[in-house]
C-alpha cells in the first residue's frame, strides 16, 4: 500500500525513483563491497520504487520504459553502487525476455509480480562443461506426469540465492542435442537451491554470483519457448538487452569516477599538488573524457539501431541475425569493457595515491576500478572478438 | 561593486599576454583581445579560486564571466558573498 501510494505521488517518474534508490544504494555501497554482501538495502529500494518493473508494460503495472530510458536509469544507479545496478540490469534482461517472448498467461502473471516489486528474477545459463557459451545446454529437462523436472549444476548464478524466481536454460529433453535449448521459469519455492561455493572476488563483490545446484519440479506451463526457439529469444532480446544494459552500467560507473576526479580537482583544498597547469596532465584528462564520450556515443547509436529494428520487425528473428548488427553489438560490449576500464585506470593515475588508489571518504575510485575490471571477463571479450573476426570475413556491409 | 584589489590585478595581468602595461587594463576592456583565450581562462580561474579560496559555481563557468576584468571581478564578488574581504 505504501509502495503504491509512493508510486502514484511520484507520478511514475523513473528518474526520481532511480535517484531515491541510488541514494540508498550509495549509502550501503562501501559495506556491500567490504563485506562481499548482497546489497539488500539498494535492492529493496528498487522493489519499493517499482523499478524492478521499469520495462514492464504500463498495463501490467510497470513504467513501460524504452531502452533509452533504461540506459539512463542504469547509469544513475551505477554511479552509486555497480553491484546493485548490475543485479538490477541482469534482472531487467530477464524481464525483457518475458515481455518479448513470455507465453500468456505466464507472462502477465509474472510481469505483474515484477512491477509490484515482488519478483526479482535471476538468470541461470552457465554450466560446468560449457562455460559461458550461451547457445548450448547440457543438463536435460525431464518430463514428469504433470510438468518437468530440473536437476542442474550452475557455476555462476548472480543473485541465485536471493532471487524470487529463476529463468533457467535446459537441454530440451534427454534425447535432444546441446543446441536444442529451452528456457524454463521456476519460483524459488519450487527449487531446492544449494549454494556450492562462495563469491570472493576483486570487484563486483555484492553480486553474490555463486555456484549452485538446482533441483525441483515445475508445472507444464513454465516454458518460455517461442517459435524459433531459444536462439530467437537470445538474438532478438537476451543478447541485445544484456549488452546495452551492462554497457550502460559500466558507463555510469566510469562517469562517476570521472565526476569524483573533477570534484577533487575543482576543490581548492583538495587539489593542492595536482599539476593542473601541466599540458600533459590536461591531455590525460582529455583522453579519459574522450574514452567515456566515445563509449556513450556508441551506446546511444547501437541502442537506436536496436529500437529501430524492433520497431520495424518486432521480434521476428531474421533481421536480428544480420552480421553487421551483431558485430556492432559485440563491439559495443568489447569497447565499453576495454575503454571504460582504461579510463578509470587513467583516473586512478590522475587522482594519485591519495584520492585514486586509497580507500577514503572523498572518492570511490579504487572500488570502481576493481568493479570495472570484471567488464572484459563477463560475457568474455575474447570470445566476442573471435565471433566478430569471423563475421567480418563474410559481412560485406562496411 | 567594490574596486578590484591588487592581488586580482596582479593575477589577471599575468594571464594577459598582449597587455603591454598594467595601466592599459580597464574594467570594460575585452580580455580576449588582450590574449586570454578560453583555454587560458581555465588557468586563470584556478589561480583566482586558489587566491580567494572560493569555487566558482557552474553557472558562472562561461564566456561572459571571463569577458572583461569587470565581469570577472563581479563573478568573484558574487561567489565570495557580500562583505567578503572587507
Amino acid at each position: 500500500m505504501i509502495a503504491a501510494t509512493a508510486l502514484a505521488e511520484a507520478g511514475r517518474d523513473p528518474f526520481g525513483a532511480a535517484r531515491e534508490a541510488a541514494a540508498i544504494a550509495r549509502a550501503a555501497a562501501a559495506a556491500t563491497d567490504r563485506d562481499g554482501a548482497f546489497p539488500q538495502a539498494g535492492m529493496d529500494a528498487l522493489r519499493r520504487t517499482g523499478l524492478l518493473g521499469l520495462i514492464v508494460p504500463v498495463e501490467l503495472g510497470g513504467y513501460g520504459a524504452t531502452y533509452a530510458t533504461a540506459i539512463e536509469i542504469a547509469q544513475i544507479l551505477s554511479g552509486a553502487c555497480l553491484s546493485t545496478s548490475m543485479l538490477w540490469s541482469m534482472h531487467c534482461q530477464q524481464v525483457a525476455i518475458l515481455v518479448d517472448h513470455g507465453p500468456s498467461p505466464l507472462r502477465e502473471a509474472l510481469l505483474r509480480r515484477v512491477a509490484a516489486g515482488d519478483l526479482l528474477i535471476a538468470s541461470v545459463t552457465s554450466e560446468p562443461t560449457k562455460g559461458g557459451h550461451l547457445l548450448s545446454a547440457m543438463a536435460a529437462l525431464e518430463r514428469t506426469d504433470d510438468g518437468f523436472a530440473i536437476d542442474r549444476e550452475a557455476p555462476v548464478v548472480t543473485a541465485g540465492m536471493q532471487a524470487d524466481g529463476l529463468l533457467i536454460t535446459m537441454r530440451r529433453s534427454p534425447e535432444a542435442t546441446p543446441s536444442e535449448i529451452v528456457l524454463v521459469y521456476a519460483d524459488r519455492d519450487e527449487l531446492q537451491r544449494t549454494e556450492a561455493g562462495g563469491w570472493h572476488t576483486m570487484g563486483m563483490r555484492g553480486t553474490s554470483s555463486v555456484p549452485m545446484h538446482l533441483a525441483g519440479r515445475v508445472p507444464a506451463d513454465r516454458l518460455v519457448d517461442p517459435e524459433g526457439g531459444f536462439r530467437r529469444l537470445a538474438v532478438t532480446t537476451m543478447i541485445p538487452a544484456g549488452h546495452l544494459m551492462w554497457t550502460a552500467c559500466w558507463l555510469g560507473a566510469a562517469k562517476e569516477a570521472y565526476r569524483q576526479l573533477m570534484h577533487v580537482l575543482r576543490t581548492p583544498e583538495l587539489r593542492r599538488g595536482y599539476p593542473l597547469k601541466s599540458d600533459l596532465y590536461a591531455e590525460r584528462i582529455a583522453r579519459v573524457r574522450l574514452d567515456i564520450d566515445l563509449v556513450e556515443a556508441l551506446l546511444l547509436a547501437v541502442a537506436a539501431d536496436y529500437e529501430r529494428l524492433r520497431a520495424t520487425h518486432g521480434t521476428r528473428h531474421e533481421p536480428f541475425e544480420d552480421y553487421a548488427f551483431n558485430i556492432r553489438l559485440n563491439e559495443l560490449k568489447v569497447a565499453a569493457a576495454e575503454r571504460l576500464f582504461a579510463a578509470v585506470d587513467a583516473i586512478v593515475q590522475l587522482a594519485g595515491l591519495r584520492f585514486g588508489y586509497r580507500v577514503q571518504d572523498e572518492t570511490t575510485i579504487e572500488r570502481i576500478f576493481r568493479d570495472l575490471r570484471s567488464a572484459s571477463l563477463m560475457f568474455a571479450n575474447d570470445r566476442l572478438l573471435v565471433t566478430n573476426g569471423k563475421f567480418a570475413l563474410v559481412d560485406a556491409s562496411l | 561593486m567594490s574596486y578590484p584589489d591588487r592581488d586580482f590585478i596582479e593575477v589577471l595581468t599575468r594571464h594577459l599576454k598582449y597587455l603591454k602595461a598594467p595601466e592599459d587594463l580597464t574594467l570594460d576592456g575585452e580580455l580576449r583581445g588582450l590574449g586570454l583565450d578560453s583555454k587560458d581562462a581555465v588557468d586563470l580561474l584556478l589561480d583566482i579560486e586558489d587566491l580567494y579560496g572560493v569555487v566558482f559555481p557552474d553557472d558562472l563557468l562561461n564566456d561572459r564571466t571571463f569577458a572583461t576584468a569587470g565581469s570577472l571581478w563581479q563573478a568573484i564578488e558574487s561567489t565570495r558573498g557580500p562583505g567578503a574581504g572587507q
